[in-house]
C-alpha cells in the first residue's frame, strides 16, 4: 500500500497534466464524459497507491511482468491498432480527438476485430 | 518569524523549465523555473533525501531523480511514492537475496513525506526568498 499519504484529487490533477502530454501526440484526447474521466482517474490514483503504477483500471493483472506493463497508463501505444479502430482506449478514459459522444463507441475486443 | 527575503540567484541564470540548487543560510534550497514564474523549495526529497534539483521539472511537478517519487512545486506535496523496481523473473543469489531482504524490511518504514516551500518574489533581476 502506499506510504505517503497522497491526496486524490492533487494526484489525479498531476496524472491528468502527464497523460494529455502523452496521449495528444498520439491523436487521443480525454473523454469529453467528465464523470468517467473523474472517476477513471480516482481508480488509477488507487491502484498506483497499491502497486506503485497506474495500471488500467479495467484490464486484469496477470503477474506477467511484460504484460502488466502494457497495462500501464495511457497504455495506447501497446494497443494503437485496436484502438485507433473502436477510437478509444480500452476503458473509455481517451478517445479520438474527432469523438464528441463516446457514449457511441462501442467497446469491442481485439478477437472482434481480428487482431488476434 | 523572520520576514527578511535573501538573495537567492539572478532570475536570467534559471532558463523557464530550469532548476538550480543554493545554500542559503545552511538551508539547501532548489530554486525552480516554471513558465516564468519562480517557485523554492527544499532541495532534499521527501523520499530519501536526493538532490531534486538533479531530477525532473515539468510544469509544476518535480520527479525525483532517485526513485521517481513526485512533487508539485506550488506546495512541495508528496504526490506518489517512488515507482517500485522489479528484478524480473531472475531469482537473486542467496547472498543478494539476503540483503535484499534487509533492505526490504528497512524500506517498509521509510515514507515519502511532503517538502517545505519558501515565499519567493523578484526583485531588480533577482530571486528573493524568504527563510
Amino acid at each position: 500500500m502506499s506510504q505517503c499519504k497522497v491526496n486524490i484529487e492533487s494526484r489525479k490533477k498531476s496524472l491528468h497534466y502527464f497523460f494529455e502530454k502523452v496521449v495528444g501526440p498520439l491523436g487521443f484526447k480525454f473523454t469529453p464524459d467528465e464523470e468517467i474521466m473523474n472517476f477513471l482517474l480516482e481508480q488509477e490514483v488507487i491502484l498506483e497507491g497499491r502497486h506503485g503504477i497506474p495500471f488500467c483500471p479495467c484490464q486484469p493483472l496477470r503477474n506477467d511482468r511484460v504484460r502488466d506493463m502494457q497495462i500501464v497508463c495511457p497504455c495506447i501505444p501497446f494497443h494503437r491498432k485496436h484502438f485507433d479502430e473502436i477510437k478509444r482506449c480500452w476503458c473509455g478514459l481517451f478517445v479520438h480527438k474527432d469523438v464528441l459522444d463516446p457514449d457511441k463507441l462501442p467497446q469491442l475486443p481485439p478477437k472482434e476485430l481480428n487482431h488476434e | 518569524m523572520n520576514e527578511k527575503f535573501s538573495k537567492a540567484i539572478r532570475a536570467d541564470e534559471i532558463a523557464a523549465g530550469g532548476m538550480k540548487a543554493v545554500e542559503i543560510e545552511g538551508n539547501e534550497i532548489v530554486i525552480c523555473n516554471s513558465d516564468g514564474k519562480y517557485y523554492a523549495l527544499q532541495r532534499r526529497c521527501g523520499h530519501m533525501n536526493a538532490p531534486l534539483d538533479m531530477g525532473t521539472l515539468d510544469g509544476i511537478y518535480l520527479t525525483c531523480p532517485m526513485h521517481c517519487a513526485q512533487f508539485d512545486i506550488t506546495n512541495g506535496e508528496a504526490l506518489s511514492d517512488p515507482v517500485p523496481s522489479d528484478l524480473g523473473k531472475e531469482v537473486p543469489s542467496p547472498i543478494i537475496g539476503e540483503y535484499l531482504q534487509t533492505i526490504g524490511m528497512i524500506m517498509k518504514h521509510v515514507h515519502t513525506e511532503s517538502i517545505s516551500t519558501y515565499v519567493t518574489k523578484l526583485e531588480s533581476g533577482w530571486v528573493l526568498i524568504k527563510l
